[in-house]
């Protein structure tokens, strides 16, 4: 079976108008394409760069506020400037005339939906326009999108069933990889990789957004990748959404990756091993996992894998005391997380997990944090942390810091 | 308790103390003696008009009782006009000869614009202005010289000046104009504006301290840094004694933005904070200035029911209200300063639906605020429902509006907008536009249902039934947020934008499945739409490059001052002071953008829900 078709969607900067794109969205994902939905008020910048990353067949654009023949050419010039077979389509009601759409055609926009068109048409259009495989394609002249075409090919083996590239996808290391090895500021060929798992809507995205804001401010040079995951069953589509909301991870030193599970339970889906070894190797400073919600018994990190540190992010509403023992992960966390500690309940959860931890016996670490908040000193904390982990996979040297400092606290 | 939760008891209390007057009056036979007198009396003494055919009317209808019980019903329960707990209108006398109380507005781009004029339009009857003809105002368009221009066109043949300001997208978001990929949306749908130099622009030639004079400005945003550049340009040009005598409405609805209209630029906390900012520096500066307007329309029109619509934006209201005293504002100075911004569409509800809110707003202000008389008003301004136009066979649609019309009038809304039948496909064109505008003057000034007698369509059976069904399901909708924590909980929650967008599915569902009918679309349709040919007025190429020339001299001429003036006010935000006295000094050498940014650096940015 070939891979769903992945398109990005998202509305032109200075533009708020999402229900017609939120409604379109759901139809899309409703007949087998995988949607990476960017959200509102997005720059051009952003969306060629999200578009090349998530390596989309193409790019849905819905304006509602004006200024649409240019948007559109500006996006359509930066994918050619930057080598991108990617196509760009979209609408806006009757705010474009038909007028316009002939101009934005002429500048190379593949189609424009106009008041009035049916769900079902567009769907028919994308499945139509942009549903066969893709053919050889010439050697990518950027980094990033080198990488996100080979993320892409790891995705279509498995998704293919063909075996899979695994031991390929580990050790050939292009030409480009290996420059930007020279380039960055790191000496070691593998990243420092981060395992961020959790319930869904514990605010594991908005946390990892915000740690990729500090990231930026302290490595004035430092690249950062992360791989982000969303369920979907086999042959369906898929909702990636994650971007809409991460605000500050939209920037040309992080390379960012929406993966659908595709059938797999357990948070992960079956190409992420060999991507996530892929971008362990393609220089970055840090690679950050972030699995799909997971219930109490998702393991989703193995034990002396790829991951160096794993981190639980878990919200205050888990219900009884009895809940906890049942959630493996709890086991095996580096770190814990309680997000949403402005939260009534987070004074409780606190001291319940802190004692589950403590049957442990493993100086694993609980932060208490309030990832929406700015400059959450919770977050600094788990930064700062986070940014004390060896990029060597030894036993991470804030264990002994961190219990030397439970002490001092008792 | 939060104070929703306060006043949810207060409107329970106020509904027990009714029915208590009721059975007293029904069994204190003095009481009961004294209100009948009271009703008598007034009746008696009600001025009688006559209608252009002979008939004579009383100005003020009342119901036909004489039962103690009844009558302190309705003195109690409902009030006479401009009396407590104001049912039947804010003011005693409205709509009457010689007619006032209305406006047209132009919707910009497919987005709702009210042009607010002030409020003060439904003042007491002793004060009432010259008849004035509908005033037609286009709001906002390519540059500040080009609205402005259009602004002098539009009050040329006015006695009062009311300027009603629409921006562009990089304006609303608060982003200059040579921001990445902006180029093409600079003066579209509005007027853009970067520096004071642009404010400056917008409104010369104007008396900005005039009494007759009023601007208001719809955006929310960026909403302190405008005012900032507003004041800064009447200062520059008629010194600093002008500040105290502007007059003006700048929309700052952050609640709204976020439940509904995604125009939001800094985490909803900090833009809480700078809008309090605002409030507290125009209630002691600026007190003839309206720093918010409470916004349901934008609600309305992303889908939500109109029992939501009026819940959320009067939640939004009280819990305004309780930042605003929090900051110890006292609450009759912020409360007379609020105002109101509701849609009216063709659901059963809109019958009693603001006649609800403005009861629920002025027991809640009094009870629980402790709001004197002019505190306790909920002074609205309604627009007709752009959501319930539709394109095929669009000429429906003066139809559609004009019930609108009567319901809002019914409704006794301060003052109305009414929409183009054309907008469900393009800007308004001038033919509908004047259509519009000519509806309520039909209504108001031609049919005699408004002119002659106060109260004239209120109080019959089904408006009470809808009444009582209505309040009942908005204190419904205020229990559900204090379960919740309050509004600012229930908002973090992502409550209201559920809710709203819940109801818009269903809402488009019922059309798709025939159970919301719209004629021409799902029922009796002829197929013909007859769509006239669309010519759009884009702003040229040569004028946005000219905007961002601008803008890069602007910047350069005051690199050296900006970077200290940021800096300041960085550090202002920073020790929690009021922001706009270190704004108003920013806002001479800085950019919109420049300000922006460096506030955003300082309390972060808005991460979008969805």
């Amino acid at each position: 079976m070939a891979s769903p078709i992945r398109i990005l969607t998202a509305v032109p900067i200075c533009d708020g108008h999402d229900s017609a794109i939120n409604t379109i969205n759901l139809e899309f994902i409703r007949h087998g394409i995988e949607v990476i939905y960017l959200g509102y008020h997005r720059s051009v910048g952003d969306i060629v760069r999200a578009a090349i990353q998530e390596d989309v067949r193409a790019i849905g654009i819905s304006s509602y506020n004006g200024g649409h023949v240019e948007f559109f050419a500006e996006v359509v010039a930066l994918l050619r400037k930057r080598g991108s077979d990617i196509r760009v389509f979209g609408g806006g009601g009757g705010t474009i005339t038909h007028e316009d759409a002939a101009i934005m055609r002429r500048k190379g926009v593949d189609e424009i939906f106009f008041a009035g068109t049916s769900l079902d048409d567009m769907v028919k259009f994308v499945h139509q326009r942009y549903g066969k495989p893709r053919g050889k394609r010439t050697r990518a002249k950027r980094s990033d999108m080198e990488l996100a075409h080979k993320l892409s090919e790891i995705e279509d083996a498995y998704a293919s069933g063909k075996k899979p590239l695994t031991l390929n996808a580990r050790r050939r290391m292009s030409k480009a990889e290996a420059k930007q090895n020279q380039t960055s500021n790191i000496k070691h060929q593998t990243s420092k990789v981060i395992g961020f798992t959790g319930p869904g809507g514990a605010g594991k995205t908005t946390l990892i957004d915000e740690l990729v804001l500090r990231f930026l401010h302290q490595n004035p040079k430092g690249r950062i990748a992360i791989l982000s995951h969303d369920p979907s069953v086999i042959g369906e589509g898929a909702l990636l959404g994650d971007r809409a909301t991460m605000i500050n991870s939209q920037d040309d030193r992080v390379f960012m990756r929406s993966m659908a599970t595709r059938g797999q339970a357990g948070g992960l889906s079956p190409a992420t091993h060999d991507c996530l070894a892929l971008l362990a190797r393609s220089g970055f400073d840090c690679v950050i996992i972030e699995t799909v919600g997971t219930g109490q018994e998702a393991m989703p990190f193995r034990k002396n894998g790829i991951v160096d540190l794993t981190v639980l992010v878990m919200n205050p509403d888990y219900g009884s005391r009895l809940q906890l023992q049942k959630i493996v992960m709890l086991d095996i966390a580096d770190i814990v997380v309680v997000n949403k500690s402005d939260l009534q309940r987070a004074r409780t959860a606190h001291t319940e997990i802190e004692q589950r931890l403590q049957q442990n016996r493993r100086g694993q670490r609980l932060i208490d944090t309030v990832a929406k908040r700015h400059r959450d000193p919770g977050v600094d904390q788990l930064f700062d942390l986070i940014s004390m982990v060896g990029r060597d996979r030894s036993e991470p040297d804030w264990h002994q810091a961190c219990q030397t400092r439970g002490r001092e606290k008792s | 308790m939060s104070k929703l939760g306060q006043v949810i008891e207060s409107i329970e209390k106020y509904n027990k103390f009714v029915l208590d007057q009721v059975r007293r009056a029904r069994t204190d036979q003095q009481f009961g003696r004294d209100l009948l007198g009271r009703w008598n009396d007034i009746k008696a003494k009600t001025p009688i008009t006559r209608t252009p055919t002979g008939l004579p009317l009383p100005r003020l209808a009342l119901p036909e009782i004489d039962e103690p019980g009844e009558i302190a019903r309705y003195l109690f329960g409902e009030g006479f006009p401009g009396e407590f707990p104001f049912l039947n209108g804010a003011y005693r006398e409205m709509y009457l000869e010689p007619v006032r109380g209305v406006e047209s507005f132009e919707k910009n781009g497919g987005r709702a614009r009210p042009v607010r004029a002030g409020l003060a339009s439904g003042a007491p009857a002793k004060k009432l202005p010259q008849a004035e003809e509908p005033t037609r105002l286009f709001s906002g368009l390519m540059l500040a010289e080009d609205t402005n221009e259009r602004f002098h066109y539009l009050t040329q043949h006015q006695r009062t000046h009311r300027l009603s300001t629409a921006f562009d997208g990089p304006t609303l978001y608060g982003i200059d104009s040579d921001a990445d990929g902006v180029f093409g949306k600079i003066g579209e749908g509005g007027v853009a504006i970067d520096t004071v130099e642009d404010m400056v622009r917008l409104y010369d030639g104007f008396d900005l301290g005039s009494p007759d004079f009023s601007a208001s400005m719809t955006i929310s945003g960026p909403a302190p840094i405008i005012m900032a550049m507003y004041i800064a340009a009447a200062k520059r040009r008629f010194g600093p004694k002008v500040v105290p005598k502007l007059r003006g409405t700048i929309q700052a609805d952050i609640f709204k933005e976020v439940q509904a209209q995604n125009e939001t630029i800094f985490p909803i906390e900090a833009s809480l904070r700078f809008l309090t900012d605002m409030v507290e520096f125009t209630t002691r500066e600026m007190p003839r200035w309206y720093p918010i307007s409470i916004s349901g329309y934008h609600i309305g029109e992303a889908g939500s029911t109109p029992v939501q619509q009026a819940a959320y934006t009067l939640s939004n209201g009280f819990a305004y209200a309780e930042m605003f005293a929090a900051r110890g504002i006292p609450v009759d100075q912020f409360g007379p300063r609020l105002s109101f911004f509701l849609d009216c569409g063709l659901d059963a509800e809109y019958i009693a639906l603001a006649r609800v809110s403005r009861r629920i707003w002025a027991i809640g202000m009094r009870d629980v605020f402790g709001a004197g008389p002019r505190g306790q008003l909920l002074k609205l301004h309604t627009q007709t429902s752009g959501r319930s136009l539709i394109a095929a066979e669009f000429k429906n649609n003066l139809t559609r509006t004009a019930a609108e019309l009567i319901l809002a009038y019914m409704n006794a809304t301060n003052s109305c907008h009414s929409n183009s039948a054309d907008e469900p496909f393009t800007t308004p064109s001038e033919e509908w536009i004047r259509l519009a505008a000519h509806g309520q003057a039909i209504l108001l000034e031609e049919s005699g249902i408004f002119k002659h007698t106060m109260n004239m369509l209120s109080g019959s059976p089904g408006m009470k039934a809808v009444e009582r069904a209505v309040e009942l399901a908005i204190l419904d909708e205020f229990r559900e947020i204090e379960r919740l924590g309050g509004v600012l909980a229930a908002v973090e929650d992502r409550y209201q934008r559920s809710q709203i967008q819940n109801a818009a599915h269903r809402y488009e569902q019922q059309i798709y499945d025939g159970t919301r009918p719209l004629i021409g679309l799902n029922r009796y349709r002829n197929g013909s739409d007859d769509i006239p040919e669309v010519k759009l007025a884009r702003t040229p190429r040569k004028k946005q490059q000219l905007q961002v020339d601008r803008l890069a001299k602007f910047k350069k001429k005051n690199a050296e001052k900006a970077k200290r003036a940021l800096d300041k006010l960085a550090a202002v935000v920073e020790r929690g002071e009021n922001c706009l006295p270190a704004l108003l000094e920013a806002v001479e050498v800085c950019s919109l953008g420049q300000i922006t940014g460096r506030l955003q650096e300082v309390v972060g940015r808005f991460r979008p829900m969805v």
